[in-house]
Parts: structure tokens; C-alpha cells; sequence
């Protein structure tokens, strides 16, 4: 495995991320890839076993609304790890990594960022090799992990005060229903 | 408390007199609420601005396509609503966004209001529904108000034009049940016409014929109103006749229709609405079981039970997207009701339709009982779900999630509601099915 990739290698690799990492994830009946296959093909690229029917179970869940996203983004990291930079990974790492750490970051940020905004590239590139113990070619470990910390901090302080205002909005709101439910509400012609 | 310089915004004098007259009417039911239509002079306008959106317009759409309108809003929803933001990017085709229910809103409701609507003229709708998920439902007082141009919408098709005005009474919305709210009101979209909400259950009244004495003095010019409450409006003995009834919330079966169509020598109108929604769609005069779409923003979808578009004809879930209701935008949201959607050509209609069919309870002393009723009895136990059924043998069976609370105080408020003798048996059950009805009986309801 290489020990210094170029991380502009990787971060190319995302923005160019072809249509079929980026089309509609299969839960249930609904949607076009099989997740678990695609991330059963990336373990046997990398040199391990397909995944068995338990592993693969995560990856072939039916409620979109709570694991679109996050299946969405497995893929375009299945896409990132299909990188020869990786080949000979350790799959149970990468495994773990798609299971844990990728779903925070599904939780707060659309799939497609990870294409199209150039720090969610790097976010995730720098992830994908942490998750592997390596570093991008002529960083020192601490720099690594400064860059990491630093691009993590800066999302990580644009996710609390987004999820602060969400969460004071949801306040308002429930206040809101609550007070006005007591109250009355406005005359209209037909009741269902 | 509002004050009614709140409740009726710009009342003129004319209609402070109508007012006066229908409240201190001596024989005027016991009003048990006061409401008004809360229209500011900036809401009324746009109510007619959306009442001016329907004139000539042709809800259309092509077979397998979809509305000019449709792409924009989806992206609003996925930009402005806490609840389909969590759902990621918005997929490239339409197909594939996930599909709402009312359990949704029942769990998490606050997150379906837009970021850039602003609260202070929320309004707060409670509903039981039939599907076993009581909610509440925010809305606005443009939203109530656009009923009255959609319900003229509907009257339009079946040749019914309105024409009251200030000074008289245009509509009056009848119930009946043991408790329901019930005021008088004036409709500014309507020039002021009034507007009564009451309910025809005899406790309501001081004497039970002041109703008919009462109505006939009104002399509406419409009823709208469920078929248990036109059962009941066609037994009192009326002399005025409303130029249509307006039927909404319950199944209209043919039968009833029948008898109220001749009984009131006037189009009888089948309403397709949702509190979720407004009003959906209206029944079509010239092809019976069919429903013309009402609102030029709603998108509808018929879904099987994968979630996948329906084959024009096929019957399958009501699923709706848009709506009138700014503060609660329909993103492919399941009614739990069922229809075809065919097409005119690029006019699509629902055939088929099967709501909600109308159940009517009886009590130990053989006292009818509403839904209605009953939902207001089981409102402070916030139950998530539940279905109560009463058997051939009168006695009811009430089925609960596991676990449920206040068994106990559950079964005593029915036991206030039904008679201290009523036989009550509760079971719990792990998993409702997908298509509940909340309120069954296996009685006969006479007259519908």
C-alpha cells in the first residue's frame, strides 16, 4: 500500500465522482444501487472477503428517510476507497469506518457536498486515510491531524450553530402549537 | 381570550348587526365557542388573489408527468423544511424522494413548518382522523379562508352560484354530535355573508325545535356538513331550502345522497378534503364516482403498496404533494385512502375513491354517538394509536400499542361517555396494520 498518497489525488477523485456513485441508493423497493453489494465488491477490491449476509444487512435498509443520505454517502466513499491508494486495505477497517464515522458525517451534511464543496473533499479524504493509519504525502502526522482538526472544527461549529437555531426554531414552534392549541383558531366553511 | 376586534378584523356595521341578531337570536342554539375569520385587511387580499387564481383554471398535468410548478417546490421543501432537509439532497427524479405518512406528523409535527414562516398568526387545527394518529395541524388564517373560494370552486360544477351577502346568511356548517364547538361567524371573502358553525344534537339547543325554527330563519344558503349530520338536518322539519349541501369528511354513500337530493331539491356535492390538505377534489355530476381536483398547486400520485406509481386506472394510495397550507407543505404525503387516477386529456380525475365510510356509536341507552365524540373523550390520554370497535352485541373493543397509558382512565371515560353498564374489552396489539381504520362497527347505522 502507498504510505504517501497525494491528497489532490483523492480529492480529484471525489469531484469527478461518476453518475453511478452519485444515483439513487435501493431501500427497499425504491431506489437504483444495491449499497450492499457495491461495498461487498469494495472488500473483495481491496483484497478480503465479500461480505457476508450479516455484514451486508446495515447497507440493505428500507427506511429512506432516515438512511438515504447516509447510504448515499457510503457510496461515494466506495468510490473514494476504489482508489489504487488504497488497495491492500485493511476491509474490516474501511468497514467499520463506513458503519461509524461516515454516518456523523451523513447526519449533518447532503451527500453531494462531498463532491461539490472542496473542504467536504478534503474532509472526506483525510477521513478515508485516517481510517487506514496514513497521511497525505509530505505531511507530518501532527500536520495531518491539525488539517483534519481544523476542517473538522470549522464544520463542526457551522453543524452546533445550525443545530442550535434548528433546535431554538423547534422550541418556538412546539411553544407555539401548544399556546395556540388552547386558543381559537380561524372560521372556515368546511370541517373535515 | 381574542377580543372580537381580533377575531373579526374590520367588521362593518352591517355585519356587527348580523352578528348581534344570530347570537341573541331567542331561539339560537347555546353557542359553546366564539370564532372568527381573523382576516386582516392584507390576508383577506390574499384570499381573493387565490380566490382570482381559480377562475378558468384546469388543474392539469400529463399521464406519467407532472406540474410546471412541481420542481421549484420540492426544492423549497428540501431548503425551508427541518423534516425533509433530514432526507439529504433532493434526488433527481421525483419518485425517489421518501414518502410521508401521517405518523410523521403526528411524531414531529413542529418540523414540518417552513424556516421563513413566521408564527405569530399560527392557527392550530386538533384532528383525530380515522387512520389512528391524532395531530395537530398548524395552519394560517389565509388557509381557512381559501376554503370558502374552493367550496364555491367545487358549487361552480354543479351549477351552483352564491350569491348571499351581507345581511344574510350564507353557509352554515352543521354537525352533529354530543359536544362540538359552535359560534356564529361572517365570511369578508363572501361580502360579509353569514357564516354559523353549529351542531344538531338536541342537548345543543334550549328546545329541539328551536332547530328547525332556527335554520329556517337563517335560511342559509348552503349546508356543508358530514352525512350523519344531513341524516339528522333531513328529519327536522324545514321549511327553506338551501340551494346545496356540501357534504365533506365522511364517505357520502349513494343512498343517502339519493334521499337528500330529493329530499332538499338540490345538488347533494361530495367534498374530497383533508384537514392536511383543504379541500382535494369534488365529485363530478356528469360522471358519477369520479372527483375534479380543486387546488391548481396540489400534485397527486397513486401509489401501490411498494410506493410506486399506480398504471392510470389502478387503484392505489391517495398520495399528495403541495397544498394551500404554507405551514404544512405535503411532501408525498400518504392519506391512507384509496383511488384510481385516470385522465381527460391532460386533465387527470380520481375514480374510485374510497375514504373514510361514516360509523356511528351508540350508547347504553341507545343515544347515537360520534366519532367526533369519542375522539374528544380520548384526547387528554394521548394515545398514539387506537381503533374501537363496537360489536353486533353493542359491546366495544378497543385495541392499543403495547403499554399504553391510563388504561384504567381510558376506560373510565368511555364508561362516562357510553353508560356505566357499556362492556369494554381492551387488547393490546404489537403492530397496527398499514391501513388503519381507527373507529369500526359492526352495527347498522340507520339512514345512511
Amino acid at each position: 500500500m502507498n504510505n504517501a498518497p497525494l491528497l489532490e489525488t483523492l480529492t480529484r477523485r471525489l469531484a469527478e465522482c461518476p453518475a453511478d456513485f452519485l444515483a439513487e441508493p435501493r431501500l427497499g423497493k425504491q431506489g437504483l444501487v444495491q449499497v450492499d453489494a457495491v461495498v461487498s465488491d469494495l472488500m473483495r477490491a481491496l483484497g478480503g472477503a465479500a461480505l457476508t449476509t450479516e455484514q451486508a444487512a446495515p447497507f440493505r435498509v428500507t427506511n429512506a428517510k432516515q438512511y438515504r443520505n447516509w447510504l448515499s454517502v457510503t457510496l461515494i466513499a466506495c468510490w473514494l476507497f476504489s482508489d489504487a491508494t488504497f488497495s491492500g486495505g485493511d476491509g474490516h477497517q474501511v468497514y467499520q469506518f463506513l458503519l461509524s464515522q461516515l454516518r456523523e458525517l451523513a447526519a449533518v451534511t447532503p451527500a453531494p457536498k462531498f463532491v461539490t464543496d472542496p473542504d467536504r473533499r478534503e474532509e472526506l479524504a483525510r477521513l478515508g486515510l485516517k481510517a487506514l493509519d496514513l497521511r497525505p504525502a509530505g505531511e507530518t502526522p501532527e500536520q495531518a491531524q491539525d488539517r483534519l482538526a481544523t476542517l473538522n472544527s470549522a464544520e463542526r461549529q457551522r453543524v452546533i450553530a445550525a443545530a442550535r437555531a434548528a433546535e431554538e426554531r423547534a422550541r418556538q414552534i412546539r411553544e407555539a402549537l401548544a399556546k395556540k392549541e388552547a386558543e381559537e383558531a380561524a372560521d372556515k366553511w368546511t370541517r373535515e | 381570550m381574542l377580543k372580537d376586534e381580533k377575531r373579526f378584523p374590520g367588521l362593518s356595521e352591517d355585519s356587527r348587526q348580523l352578528l348581534q341578531h344570530l347570537r341573541e337570536h331567542p331561539r339560537a342554539p347555546r353557542y359553546t365557542a366564539t370564532c372568527g375569520h381573523r382576516l386582516t385587511p392584507a390576508y383577506l387580499e390574499r384570499v381573493h388573489t387565490y380566490e382570482q387564481s381559480l377562475v378558468g383554471q384546469t388543474v392539469s398535468w400529463p399521464v406519467g408527468g407532472y406540474p410546471p410548478w412541481l420542481p421549484s417546490f420540492v426544492a423549497e421543501c428540501f431548503r425551508e423544511v427541518p423534516f425533509y432537509r433530514g432526507y439529504g439532497a433532493p434526488p433527481i427524479q421525483f419518485t425517489d424522494i421518501p414518502t410521508t405518512d401521517r405518523s410523521d406528523l403526528s411524531r414531529e409535527i413542529w418540523s414540518f413548518i417552513p424556516d421563513s414562516q413566521a408564527l405569530d398568526d399560527l392557527i392550530v387545527y386538533a384532528t383525530s382522523g380515522t387512520t389512528g394518529h391524532p395531530l395537530v395541524i398548524p395552519s394560517h388564517p389565509v388557509v381557512s379562508g381559501c376554503y370558502t373560494p374552493l367550496v364555491k370552486a367545487a358549487l361552480t360544477g354543479h351549477g351552483v352560484t352564491l350569491t348571499a351577502g351581507r345581511g344574510q346568511v350564507g353557509c352554515i356548517l352543521v354537525g352533529y354530535q354530543r359536544h362540538a364547538y359552535t359560534y356564529p361567524s361572517v365570511t369578508p371573502q363572501q361580502d360579509e355573508t353569514g357564516h354559523l358553525k353549529l351542531n344538531l344534537h338536541p342537548d345543543d339547543w334550549r328546545n329541539p325545535d328551536d332547530r328547525a325554527a332556527f335554520l329556517d330563519d337563517c335560511a342559509p344558503e348552503i349546508y356543508t356538513g358530514d352525512p350523519l349530520a344531513f341524516a339528522e338536518l333531513m328529519r327536522l322539519p324545514l321549511t327553506t331550502r338551501p340551494k346545496a349541501l356540501v357534504s365533506t369528511a365522511m364517505m357520502l354513500l349513494p343512498g343517502l345522497c339519493a334521499q337528500l337530493t330529493a329530499h332538499f331539491a338540490c345538488p347533494v356535492v361530495s367534498l374530497y378534503s383533508m384537514n392536511e390538505s383543504g379541500p382535494i377534489a369534488v365529485a363530478q355530476p356528469q360522471a358519477a364516482g369520479t372527483y375534479q381536483f380543486l387546488q391548481p398547486r396540489l400534485f397527486v400520485e397513486i401509489l401501490n403498496a411498494e410506493g410506486r406509481p399506480c398504471a392510470p386506472g389502478e387503484r392505489g394510495e391517495v398520495t399528495l404533494t403541495g397544498g394551500l397550507n404554507h405551514y404544512l407543505p405535503l411532501l408525498r404525503y400518504r392519506t391512507n385512502d384509496y383511488a384510481a387516477l385516470e385522465w381527460q386529456g391532460a386533465t387527470p380525475y380520481l375514480s374510485n375513491l374510497e375514504g373514510r365510510p361514516p360509523v356511528l356509536y351508540y350508547a347504553v341507552n341507545g343515544q347515537p354517538i360520534s366519532t367526533l365524540d369519542v375522539t374528544r373523550t380520548l384526547q387528554p390520554f394521548a394515545l398514539p394509536q387506537f381503533i374501537l370497535r363496537q360489536r353486533a352485541d353493542h359491546s366495544l373493543l378497543l385495541t392499543l400499542p403495547p403499554h399504553s397509558l391510563d388504561l384504567n382512565a381510558v376506560r373510565s371515560a368511555l364508561f362516562t361517555l357510553f353508560g356505566s353498564a357499556q362492556m369494554i374489552t381492551t387488547e393490546e396489539t404489537q403492530s397496527f396494520t398499514e391501513k388503519v381504520i381507527q373507529y369500526q362497527s359492526d352495527l347498522h347505522a340507520p339512514n345512511l
